[in-house]
């Protein structure tokens, strides 16, 4: 990172100059960031607070019964049990960590297969961006028919393949899985279109130097590509990381509320959902909702940290 | 300089917010209505009845000038809409269908239900003693009554007339033939299996407690204390995981009643016991494979006899928030008169709360003969189908365990034992 | 970043050949590599496409048959086609208004979001406010549960439950985080030399934000445009609570194929077919932004 052109042109002139352009150019980081941060700030303000302060009450059934404080006792409750809870952390970990590592790896390595200038390639990214657009509502529901063991279309295809049926999403064991194939399905085009842009506007200069001094492609690669495309691939990553924490349709569309039977597709945020509008426990949910909250910054802090580090590299 | 002013701006937001949280907290009144109405609106989940309903509201309309908004939902997005703004005290609607079951404890305790004893008092020839007393009875609770059923809905016995006569077994009357007849008719290499239920945990209670009736037992004794443990109970458990264990499809305990139904409706099981609601879509030609082939069977007997669920499954109630409940009111009656309930069962095929309707021959016409028959006949049914507590949604996750336990095939008696504790620990909770 | 600066100061030209190799190479070899390669990556771009698609291609053939046949894995390929789900669509269930309807909240969404969000990423990523982007990606990260009551308490209590204001304004909060997000890495990239060059031509700031470094930034922000579109088309949570029946869109809407006793999944499916028209064409339109960019980007040096 240039830090010495950085103070040098950023920093306030004196101008002459139409009025307008000459203040917000002095004010240009207030001007250009506050919007959106004040937009933030105003919509969130009043739901963080009332999710805090819910957390600490047994609210139930309705917000306007009498309640009672009940201090950290939502919180403990929560920490210490080991049925739903901490299951379904483990669930959420896991489905995040594998979902987002074969995103990023899948939609890098199809990004760097589109990225040269071929005929028809606008067709093929709007293709591409296919399972994004479709509604998640009836995309659960159409994976829902075709894993479906004794009338879907996925054991018809295994079978033609000479394999066994599979219980797919009605299995205990195998739901988590082929809820991450279907996330993946449905996301990698989100990654892909994400370091497309990146790519595009990486210089071409480093490359053809290094190609020219008998870098193979892979060496390219390695040292010139995927470090100029760290901070497009962090965001990819960020933003499909907090996703998938949150991931809600597929699995409400195709397991239920209660993450199916025998809570084997249960993250953390289809308990919170469950808890507020299933058991109206709404003390309890806030109280979730706190800890979920705070499991997503601290995975949040510790990807920024490995990115600011990796930019320091 | 960026957290200078978020600092600042908290000490703005705090007396903000605490003032909104203040204000949310607060009662708000509803009332009787203060000016003239030109339309009211009416919240519901998509049924046979929502379907009638739209015609109706046209003619309501004709006729009175008052403008009926219809806003209808899935059975899943009209709960969650219904607890976002009744939690926010919302006078958006005036009207709601809803299930009495699972939430009129928790609306009426929660204050969202307008108190309508009164209303259906108020006029006999509407006639509130027409509705079906077990009708009556579900939708009131400490003598006050909440709403008025607009449907009923009991537990009936599919199964393939044609190939119990080509197998020459006789239509099942109990448990055990039942078992018997699946077990002869299974196929399950050539994807045919002798039943299909629902297996999914929180489904299926609602059809298990037809079996446990049937064994002699309930969630609850009469003191309303736990009791899924007794014997009568485990054996109802192991009996209905055991239907699904052996002669059910694969991937049971993921089936709600689309995707069980679905099968039957395709052709690959012999029997599917659920609603006598679902009938229509056996007999529509677009969805069914099996419509010259299906017929209906009363629900089997256990060694306490056929005790059937039959409930209400759809109510409409006033919004206690509705400033124009009087109006409301009206429409009501108007659409539950005994006139259109008719209407409604014969042209819609919705299945009536009035016995008059169902006295009718004229009206019940539309309905499969088989059916009417089972609905006349309704001795010994039982008016619920779930525990009946508050928190109806935690006990069914409570109590629906030990069944997939049995469909699993594991220890049913230890699971049983431990969700009847829960499911008593959940109970005393509720008592404060 | 230095290797940029170094270059961008040591080469003068582009070089003339891409694909020529300094060593020495058989011209038959050659000549066959040269076609290997370009068969194998269309292949491979056909391969992906599909992978894609195919689910998808199911989908389409679900709308155009009868409920049994979808559940009947038989008639997977084996069936009649028919046009009764799109009359469902069209007509029972009425959906145009509610494609305007999530056209016009998408549209207002995405721009406003676009508005708000390119010029705050371009201020994070020029002057370092790290905490600014993590503050703005708070409004992702919080579950949509917890909005749900208080979001709707507070519309309500400015009347705005129903309108397009409130829809336009949750989405634009679910949103904007994204367009940040992508953008900040965008600008990061970008090379702040281009920018230091207009400024000592005479431009201010802000024209050289808008003349020199937005023509730059198009793909991205194209790109940040889709799926903005994308997410706010697909939203179903808050439009569930915060539209009535004549600002209901099209997620929402979907729910009417679900009934108390019955699932019309060939509605289901036709009707999602329907909602998935509208937004490819406007990927297809924002495509071309996307694609100029390309070009824009490999003539600058």
């Amino acid at each position: 990172m240039t830090t010495t052109s950085q103070t040098s042109y950023l920093a306030p002139k004196p101008r002459r100059g139409t009025g307008l352009t000459t203040w917000i150019d002095r004010h240009l980081k207030l001007v250009f960031t506050a919007p959106a941060i004040a937009f933030v700030a105003i919509l969130i303000v009043f739901p963080i607070a009332y999710t805090v302060f819910l957390s600490f009450t047994d609210s139930a059934s309705s917000v306007t019964r009498p309640f009672r404080f009940v201090g950290l006792d939502n919180y403990a409750r929560w920490l210490t049990d080991f049925e739903r809870f901490w299951p379904a952390t483990g669930r959420t970990a896991y489905f995040t960590v594998t979902a987002l590592v074969v995103e990023l790896v899948l939609g890098l390595a199809i990004a760097l297969l589109l990225r040269k200038t071929f005929r028809g390639q606008g067709l093929v990214r709007v293709f591409i961006l296919l399972p994004l657009v479709a509604t998640p509502v009836a995309v659960g529901m159409m994976w829902l028919l075709i894993f479906e063991p004794s009338i879907g279309f996925a054991n018809v295809f295994m079978k033609s393949l000479g394999l066994g049926p599979q219980l797919w999403l009605s299995g205990t064991d195998t739901a988590l899985n082929t809820l991450i194939f279907i996330d993946v399905w449905q996301w990698t085009p989100m990654v892909v279109l994400i370091l497309l842009a990146g790519l595009s506007t990486l210089p071409e200069e480093p490359d053809e130097a290094a190609r020219v001094d008998g870098a193979n492609a892979w060496q390219r690669f390695v040292h010139i590509t995927l470090p100029l495309l760290m901070p497009t691939i962090a965001a990819a990553a960020i933003l499909r990381s907090i996703d998938a924490m949150k991931t809600f349709d597929i699995i409400y569309a195709t397991k239920g509320r209660t993450g199916g039977s025998n809570n084997e597709a249960e993250t953390l945020n289809m308990l919170a959902y469950n808890e507020s509008f299933g058991n109206s426990q709404y003390g309890s949910a806030a109280a979730l909702l706190m800890l979920f909250l705070l499991f997503i910054v601290i995975i949040l802090t510790a990807l920024t940290i490995l990115r600011t580090k990796g930019n320091r590299a | 300089m960026i957290t200078r002013t978020r600092r600042t701006r908290f000490a703005l937001a705090a007396p903000l917010v605490l003032a909104l949280a203040a204000s949310m907290t607060a009662c708000s009144s509803g009332g009787g209505d203060s000016e003239e109405v030109t339309d009211l609106t009416l919240i519901a989940a998509n049924s046979p009845w929502t379907e009638g309903l739209k015609t109706l509201a046209a003619e309501y309309e004709d006729e009175t000038d008052i403008k009926v908004n219809l806003e209808f939902y899935g059975n899943e997005q009209l709960n969650d809409t219904l607890k976002v703004k009744l939690n926010a005290q919302s006078s958006d609607f005036d009207m709601y269908g809803y299930q009495v079951q699972d939430v009129m404890r928790e609306f009426s305790r929660n204050g969202w239900l307008a108190d309508m004893t009164e209303y259906v008092e108020s006029d006999a020839e509407w006639n509130w003693e027409d509705f079906q007393q077990s009708a009556r009875d579900a939708v009131t609770l400490d003598d006050t009554v909440y709403g008025v059923p607009v449907m009923t809905e009991r537990h009936v016995m599919y199964y393939r007339a044609d190939l119990l006569e080509a197998a020459g077994i006789a239509v099942p009357t109990t448990l055990k033939e039942l078992d018997a007849a699946a077990a002869k008719l299974n196929d399950p290499d050539n994807g045919f299996y002798g039943i299909a239920m629902r297996g999914a945990k929180v489904p299926l209670v609602t059809q298990f407690s037809s079996f446990l009736y049937s064994y002699g037992g309930d969630f609850q004794d009469k003191d309303g204390n736990a009791t899924v443990d007794t014997p009568e109970a485990k054996e109802a458990y192991a009996a209905y995981g055991s239907l699904l264990k052996n002669y059910g499809p694969p991937g049971a305990t993921n089936m709600g009643w689309p995707e069980a139904s679905a099968i039957f409706a395709q052709g690959n099981a012999a029997f599917y016991l659920d609603a006598d609601s679902q009938a229509y879509t056996f007999l529509d030609p677009a969805s069914s494979a099996v419509v010259d082939t299906v017929a209906y069977g009363a629900f089997p007997a256990g060694p306490a006899g056929s005790h059937p669920y039959s409930i209400v499954p759809q109510t409409v109630g006033i919004n206690e928030f509705s400033t124009k409940k009087d109006a409301a009111w009206d429409f009501i009656k108007w659409v539950t008169s005994e006139e259109n309930s008719k209407v409604l069962l014969s042209e819609e095929t919705v299945p009536s709360a009035r016995d008059s309707a169902w006295a009718d021959d004229a009206a019940t016409a539309g309905f499969p003969a088989g059916l009417v028959e089972i609905v006349r006949n309704s001795e010994g049914t039982v008016g619920h189908d779930r525990p009946q507590l508050e928190k109806v949604a935690l006990a069914r996750e409570i109590v629906g365990g030990p069944a997939i336990t049995a469909i699993e095939g594991g220890d049913v008696d230890a699971v049983a034992e431990k969700a009847n504790t829960d499911f008593q620990t959940l109970l005393d909770g509720e008592q404060k | 970043m230095n290797a940029t600066t170094e270059t961008v100061a040591q080469r003068t030209a582009p070089p003339t050949t891409p694909s020529s190799p300094s060593h020495r190479v058989p011209a038959s070899r050659r000549r066959r590599k040269r076609f290997l390669l370009p068969t194998l990556r269309t292949v491979a771009i056909v391969g992906v496409v599909l992978l894609f698609v195919l689910p998808l291609g199911w989908m389409l053939m679900a709308a155009f048959k009868t409920n049994l046949d979808i559940v009947s894995p038989a008639r997977t390929f084996d069936f009649t086609p028919t046009l009764n789900n799109f009359n469902t669509v069209f007509g029972a269930q009425n959906f145009a208004p509610f494609i305007l309807n999530s056209v016009i909240v998408g549209i207002g969404a995405t721009v406003i979001a676009l508005v708000l969000g390119v010029p705050a990423a371009y201020g994070i990523a020029r002057y370092r406010i790290r905490n600014a982007t993590a503050f703005v990606l708070l409004a992702r990260v919080i579950p949509g549960v917890s909005l749900l009551i208080p979001w709707y308490f507070l519309f309500s209590q400015v009347q705005l439950v129903g309108t397009y204001t409130a829809l336009i304004l949750t989405h634009i909060f679910v949103t904007m985080p994204l367009v940040v997000a992508i953008m900040v890495g965008f600008f990061e990239g970008l090379p702040e030399e281009l920018e230091e060059a207009a400024q000592i031509d005479g431009s201010s700031r802000v024209g050289a934000f808008l003349r020199v470094v937005l023509p730059l930034a198009l793909p991205g922000v194209a790109t940040s445009a889709i799926l903005a579109f994308i997410f706010s088309w697909n939203n179903f949570l808050f439009a569930l609570v915060l539209s009535n029946q004549d600002t209901r869109t099209l997620p929402v809407a979907i729910s009417n194929f679900t009934s108390y006793a019955s699932v019309d999944w060939g509605g289901l499916m036709a009707a999602s077919v329907v909602i998935t028209i509208p937004v490819m064409l406007v990927a297809l339109f924002a495509q071309k932004y996307v694609v100029a960019g390309l070009t824009a980007g490999a003539t600058k040096g």
